[in-house]
């Protein structure tokens, strides 16, 4: 594992991706090569409004120049905060931090079940299977929505290649209803060789753990969670673990096994 | 020419009068990983119980203004696991190394402070007799002079190196506790512990910690904080660690200047792990500008009306 940076960078790309969605890409940062899928950045936002960094998962990096690609949504104080930001504006950033996705084998399937806000890391981890030689075909990215507005980066991932099914609640983009069904469906005709990962609000994770255990279809879920710290000594961000005892969200996750966690 | 940055503290020197407060380093393993803990002047471990603790259930920290809530409920590996896996660890680093310890009962203050006497590469204790967040030890101690000096009596008996007190400023006076620390035999003081708030969810009604309240720390305390270290600078003559909501080395002036003669660092680590060592070089320069040889030529230096 390596060793995390706390490094000041700027913002040098900010994209609007529609309905509060935004990408924001800071340069340089050394260790952007450094950082796998499921990893996270700890962000300094500007004094004021609020105390914390926060901890945003990483969507792409461009290791030559150190790049860093963050996909946000702005929710609350800290994501307005971060919103404001123009180009040039300087921040910190510390890590890259937290446990990454294990990858599969070349010949497994991958199903990945992304929902909302839990879009930005599985983009990462499709990006690097591909860039890995995994053969995009057999890569399947759930997205899911409440609405067609919250399915960003759509021509992205299909220029992946990668087999992309969309599920929105109202219906207005894909199929109709939450994400977990389709992959239900699918995982009950195809799940054997599969491996799953997911990131999304509680109740899609709690959801896709239940269909990994109840199906036998291993996977790995990434956790969200306020971290205070980031990096493992406050003990603010824990979660019960179904063999007892906490687990650590910020560096024994945020990546976690299906059925590791008591959710 | 460079400041003297060396402070000494009950007999044991410390290299730079910045250490890393009891919480916000874990056993130092995390820490280590972004710096050189032989820059700290020292760093204080989570609070050791005689068992292990798994500590409250989540949600136990909530941000508020200018700081943070949290009601950990002094979760920790115990004794045994922190003889055996932590402490190899931290025998490595060049760091004063000090072992915070909690108990319910005056019995396991007692037996944990007597194992640890045993753990030769530890530098001293500081009891932690100030907890806001446990039902049972804890503030009971640290609010009543009488179990203050009776439990500070009771590790001293069984604990032969420098004993550090951590008060609590949720008390009517802390120069009370603090003298009876002192009688009990205390060396030191760490100035001070959280100060017990709450904060409420209005959507669904409830507290935002599961343990319903919680210690208050971060910039929000500071004010509290430096009071509380001049009314005990004030009441005794022993040695002041201060600690509450300390972010920069403006802060820091502040706090050696109330009586402090080193001091913590806390939640601001959670913001800029690097803190401790700005606060370092932050002091040096102070120094400098103002022609000052040794760090301990501030303390206590302040000029009251």
């Amino acid at each position: 594992m390596t060793r995390p940076k706390c490094e000041t960078v700027r913002l040098i790309k900010r994209r609007d991706l529609k309905n509060d969605y935004f990408s924001f890409t800071f340069a340089p940062f050394s260790a952007a090569d450094k950082c796998r899928p499921g990893q996270f950045v700890h962000l300094k936002l500007p004094a004021g409004e609020v105390y914390f960094r926060r901890a945003f998962s990483v969507a792409s990096v461009e290791t030559s120049c150190g790049d860093l690609e963050l996909i946000v949504k702005v929710v609350g104080r800290g994501t307005r905060i971060l919103a404001a930001l123009r180009r040039g504006d300087a921040t910190n950033l510390l890590g890259p931090l937290g446990q990454p996705f294990k990858l599969p084998r070349r010949r497994e399937r991958v199903v990945i079940v992304a929902g909302g806000v839990g879009f930005p890391p599985l983009l990462f981890l499709a990006q690097k299977l591909i860039d890995r030689g995994h053969d995009p075909k057999h890569i399947l990215f759930f997205y899911g929505g409440r609405s067609r507005s919250d399915i960003i980066e759509r021509s992205r991932i299909k220029k992946l290649g990668v087999d992309l099914r969309i599920a929105t609640e109202d219906g207005t983009l894909g199929e109709q209803g939450l994400v977990t069904k389709p992959v239900k469906t699918f995982l009950q005709k195809y799940g054997d060789n599969c491996r799953i990962f997911a990131c999304g609000p509680e109740g899609m994770l709690k959801a896709v753990n239940e269909l990994g255990l109840a199906l036998h279809v291993p996977g790995q879920l990434s956790l969200e969670a306020p971290m205070p710290c980031g990096i493992g000594v406050c003990l603010g961000c824990v979660v019960p673990l179904t063999a007892g005892g906490h687990a650590r969200v910020c560096c024994d996750g945020p990546v976690f096994q299906i059925g590791e966690v008591a959710l | 020419m460079t400041p003297d940055m060396k402070v000494m503290i009950a007999g044991v020197e410390f290299d730079n009068p910045v250490l890393t407060a009891s919480g916000c380093c874990g056993y130092g393993e995390e820490l280590a990983q972004l710096y050189p803990l032989s820059k700290l002047g020292g760093l204080v471990t989570k609070s050791i119980t005689l068992e292990p603790r798994l500590g409250h259930p989540p949600p136990r920290t909530a941000e508020t203004v200018s700081g943070m809530l949290n009601a950990i409920g002094l979760a920790n590996v115990g004794i045994e696991a922190f003889i055996r896996e932590k402490v190899p660890f931290l025998a490595k680093q060049q760091t004063r190394i000090i072992v915070n310890v909690a108990g319910a009962t005056i019995d396991e203050y007692v037996e944990v402070s007597r194992r640890l006497n045993d753990v030769a590469v530890l530098d001293m204790i500081e009891l932690n007799i100030s907890c806001p967040n446990v039902d049972q030890g804890g503030i009971q101690f640290g609010s009543d002079p009488y179990l203050t000096e009776k439990v500070v009596a009771a590790v001293r008996a069984v604990f032969a190196r420098p004993l550090i007190v951590k008060l609590s400023p949720n008390v009517t006076s802390i120069g009370d506790i603090a003298s009876a620390a002192e009688a009990g035999g205390a060396d030191a003081f760490t100035v001070m512990n959280s100060v017990i708030g709450t904060a409420v969810d209005i959507d669904t009604r409830r507290p935002r910690l599961t343990n319903n309240k919680g210690g208050l720390t971060g910039p929000a305390i500071k004010p509290i904080a430096l009071a509380m270290v001049d009314a005990v600078h004030s009441r005794s003559r022993l040695p002041i660690i201060g600690v509450g909501g300390i972010s920069d080395w403006r802060d820091a002036v502040e706090f050696f200047l109330c009586g402090a003669t080193a001091l913590q660092i806390g939640t601001a680590l959670f913001v800029e792990p690097e803190a401790p060592l700005k606060i370092v070089h932050g002091l040096k320069d102070y120094l400098r500008k103002n022609k000052m040889k040794s760090i301990t030529d501030l303390v206590g230096r302040l000029e009251k009306y």
